[in-house]
């Protein structure tokens, strides 16, 4: 999982190692094989879409088409069907890249038709966010297993640029830093780099926030948990807001995963609220059904979920404790002074402001715990948070409280289990600061509100 | 003329361009303080040593209501309470004309270390909105009112004079495009990094790349953009001491080794009616290019290794090349074609993406050039290096080829 920085011109003779001209994309009509179709027409001459019928594919490059609104995706693009064009186009193909549904299965019968038709130096990428890359290519040839790989776009790829890549056993080194390369300079990607482990970096992380945000929500209420939840903890979308758009049987899908095959020391946070198992079977399934933890009616009224009761009601008429501190926080971020409002925060009194810090504190021990098992180092934790789900990466959070002790004190008056790597670090005595990319603007991610 | 200037400039740090402030919720001095707060850790200078202050804006009163910016950088500092500072304006070259008053008062001996900050936030208002308080860099009455988008009909109509005396094809503007968002691609802190663009798009000529103002399609234009970027400038005596801290040699440390400035006639068509009988379309933009290299002791432009010039549109990029001297009058066309402008070329232009694919808050523009060209003459550039850069020049234009000024720096 290694990264060494490079120097521009070691990119370029990397990059022109090897050439990608041609793309298959398999499954283009769903949500991630489109937009990951229109956003290798960027930088690939001829990207083909294909789908179970012509037709298909066709909605497909109709939706890429109006998603970057370029008609050059178009002039670039090839259409067909798995049953008449699948081999003649994976025979030609640099790069086959698998966006099928996220069923073993099927994405297994796939691989068979593409191991027999690939050209042996062809690369084969799956966009999959919750099987595990090593499985997928079991028992496959070696050349299919060194030049297989997981590219994991977050959706919609036009906007998100935090991508995961992930090896598998035999990947080739080589190729792992020729994509990762491409892909940054290409096609604009921020590149992490994370193990093969349930959900990778990203989800497993981010996930189980939202989780425990949506846990809190049976007790407290929608509105109250995203405001304790909200911008000024470091976040531009609320969490129950981004379960709403990103839909609660994909949110059930990524949680479900974790929850069945992690056993790690917040467990619990990744259990799905069984409100939720049960009003998804009455088709609550966030934005994409018109009704979640919110929905706004025809007036633009915005309206709540009672998770206990399944009911609705406006949300104008919801009472919340005093929570000025919020107000203080977001004025001070507002004029960019980020540590003195991490400071009030960090004091404010009462039971909201302690669970809210309970939440942050439970993302930066859940990251830092993580560490060696779903990425060599915080960095890739820190980067796809911050570049992947447009959150204060957790490494932003400890340097913004003061550093390591300030953190180590904040996590521990909070219950939560302290991160070993902190602990160390507090103990030490040193000041360091934990994120060091001076390109990434930590302030963007303190929205003031 | 004078000879070549003795300042030094230690880095600075510039905001992400891709940032929108206005979604932040951040006000103002948000910008200003994230732009110098990171150029004193970038550069390791306490706040403390700053002696001085200049602020480049070029319309913060109608953009954000607000006014006196130059007393908005004690906001960034407790320790700047106090200090002497001042703004300066002049439209799109605001930051260049910050960056020389700056190194004038350390030439005349007053201050030792100075910060520059140029500084814009422009999606506070809608494009439209937008577009006609940027028609105040031309002669609004004259020139921009009740046109829907002043400036990209006034550069329009630089490449209709070129069209006129030289001929211009729009696939050579499409290049240039084409050039400045790849390159983009290659710079964290461009706006448009990962937009969606190729040559195919910057040339289409449908709804998805509509005009503007005549032949200017939206491809074809900079950015609206928030952005500030902070830079320090200080006296051989202190960068002699700075260098020594960082374990540098002064040679290291690189210098603004000449500059040029002048200002031309307000009215595009004045300027046009001037140079009707030179072979340059806008003499006094060459006159400051010239100047710049002269005092750098410079012979011409294959003594620069880079360049950062003023694309507010494509047909100004096309205008810098042949007045920097890439080609002959005219034949700016050649440049593109042979891929002399690429980062790996003999003159490449705009490595970072310039203003069409960095962007272009506007008073900030001629200090991020200026950083660009640190960056790249002490190799800090990352993926947009170019090999070796040991000399680098700006060209930042206000107005229609209103005020220009340049900068050569090198190591």
């Amino acid at each position: 999982m290694s990264q060494t920085p490079q120097s521009a011109a070691d990119v370029r003779r990397l990059l022109a190692s090897r050439k990608i001209e041609k793309v298959v994309v398999l499954g283009a009509n769903g949500t991630m094989g489109y937009g990951s179709a229109a956003l290798f027409t960027q930088a690939v001459p001829q990207v083909t879409f294909l789908a179970r019928t012509k037709a298909k594919a066709e909605e497909g490059l109709g939706a890429a088409v109006k998603q970057v609104r370029s008609p050059t995706v178009a002039s670039r693009a090839r259409v067909g069907s798995y049953q008449d064009d699948l081999e003649a186009a994976v025979a030609g193909a640099d790069l086959i890249f698998e966006a099928l549904t996220e069923d073993f299965d099927v994405k297994k019968e796939m691989f068979d038709k593409v191991e027999s038709c690939r050209s042996d130096d062809s690369i084969i990428a799956t966009v999959t966010s919750g099987l595990s890359i090593n499985s997928l290519c079991e028992g496959r040839n070696d050349s299919f297993r060194r030049n297989f790989l997981g590219l994991h776009f977050f959706n919609p790829p036009n906007v998100i640029v935090g991508t995961e890549l992930i090896a598998g056993a035999d990947t080739d080194a080589e190729l792992l830093d020729f994509i990762e390369a491409f892909s940054r300079v290409r096609l604009g990607r921020e590149m992490i780099r994370t193990a093969d482990t349930p959900a990778f970096a990203g989800n497993r992380v981010g996930f189980k926030v939202l989780n425990e945000a949506a846990q809190l929500a049976e007790e407290l209420g929608p509105v109250l948990v995203d405001r304790l939840i909200g911008p000024y903890t470091g976040r531009a979308l609320t969490p129950l807001a981004t379960i709403d758009l990103v839909g609660w049987d994909i949110h059930r899908a990524i949680v479900d995963n974790v929850y069945e095959k992690t056993s790690d020391e917040a467990h619990e946070t990744n259990k799905l609220p069984a409100y939720m198992d049960r009003l998804m079977e009455k088709g609550v399934l966030g934005n994409k059904t018109g009704r979640g933890f919110f929905y706004k009616d025809d007036d633009k009224k915005q309206h709540v979920l009672d998770p206990k009761t399944g009911d609705y009601s406006p949300v104008a008429d919801v009472k919340l404790p005093d929570l000025s501190y919020i107000d203080d926080v977001a004025t001070l971020y507002k004029e960019g002074r980020y540590e003195e409002g991490m400071q009030i925060f960090l004091g404010a009194e009462g039971d909201e402001a302690a669970l809210a810090r309970k939440v942050v504190a439970g993302y930066i021990s859940y990251a830092f715990h993580r560490v060696g098992e779903v990425t060599e180092t915080i960095d890739g934790i820190d980067r796809i948070m911050g570049m992947g789900f447009n959150w204060a990466p957790p490494s932003v959070l400890v340097d913004t409280m003061g550093g390591a002790a300030a953190a180590v004190e904040m996590i521990s008056k909070t219950g939560v289990d302290v991160p070993k790597f902190l602990e160390d670090a507090a103990k030490s005595g040193k000041p360091e600061r934990f994120f060091n990319h001076r390109r990434i603007n930590i302030g963007k991610f303190f929205v003031a509100g | 003329m004078a000879a070549g200037s003795d300042v030094y400039v230690l880095g600075g740090y510039q905001t992400d361009f891709a940032r929108n402030w206005t979604k932040e919720n951040k006000h103002f001095s948000a910008l200003m303080r994230e732009s110098v707060l990171g150029a004193l850790e970038t550069c390791d200078i306490a706040p403390e040593e700053i002696e001085s202050a200049h602020v480049g804006n070029f319309a913060a009163e109608l953009y954000c209501m607000q006014g006196h910016l130059g007393a908005f950088f004690t906001e960034a500092h407790p320790s700047f309470s106090g200090l002497p500072t001042g703004r300066h304006e002049a439209a799109c070259a605001s930051g260049s004309i910050a960056v020389l008053a700056a190194s004038a008062e350390i030439e005349a001996g007053r201050y030792d270390l100075q910060a520059v900050v140029g500084i814009e936030q422009m999606k506070t208002v809608a494009p439209d909105v937008g577009g006609s308080y940027l028609g105040t860099a031309a002669w609004y009455e004259q020139e921009a009112e009740g046109v829907d988008f002043p400036f990209p009909t006034l550069f329009g109509k630089l490449g209709d004079e070129y069209d006129k005396r030289y001929g211009l094809k729009d696939e050579h503007l499409a290049e240039i495009s084409r050039l400045n968002y790849d390159n983009a691609k290659l710079n964290p802190n461009a706006q448009t990094r990962s937009w969606y663009m190729n040559k195919e798009h910057a040339l289409c000529r449908t709804d998805d790349n509509p005009a503007v103002g005549g032949r200017i399609r939206i491809a074809d234009c900079s950015q609206v953009t928030d952005g500030a970027v902070c830079v320090f400038l200080a006296s051989r005596e202190y960068a002699e001491k700075y260098a020594k801290g960082m374990g540098l040699k002064l040679e290291q440390i690189p210098r603004i080794k000449g500059w040029g400035h002048n200002t031309a006639r307000m009215r595009f068509a004045d300027k046009v009616a001037e140079s009707a009988n030179d072979e340059y379309v806008l003499p006094h933009v060459r006159s400051t290019i010239l100047s710049a290299m002269k005092r750098a002791g410079i012979d011409d432009v294959n003594g620069i290794d880079a360049i950062e010039t003023h694309d507010c549109f494509t047909t100004s990029e096309y205008m810098a090349i042949d007045h920097f001297g890439i080609t002959k009058p005219g034949e700016s066309w050649k440049a593109v074609d042979e891929g002399w402008l690429e980062i790996d070329g003999k003159h490449p232009i705009n490595p970072s993406g310039g203003l069409i694919g960095a962007g272009h808050p506007v008073g900030a523009t001629g200090t991020r050039q200026l950083l660009d060209c640190y960056k790249q003459v002490t190799g800090t550039a990352g993926d947009f290096q170019v090999d070796g850069a040991k000399n680098c020049q700006t060209l930042n234009i206000g107005g229609s080829g209103t005020t220009s000024v340049s900068f050569v720096l090198g190591v």
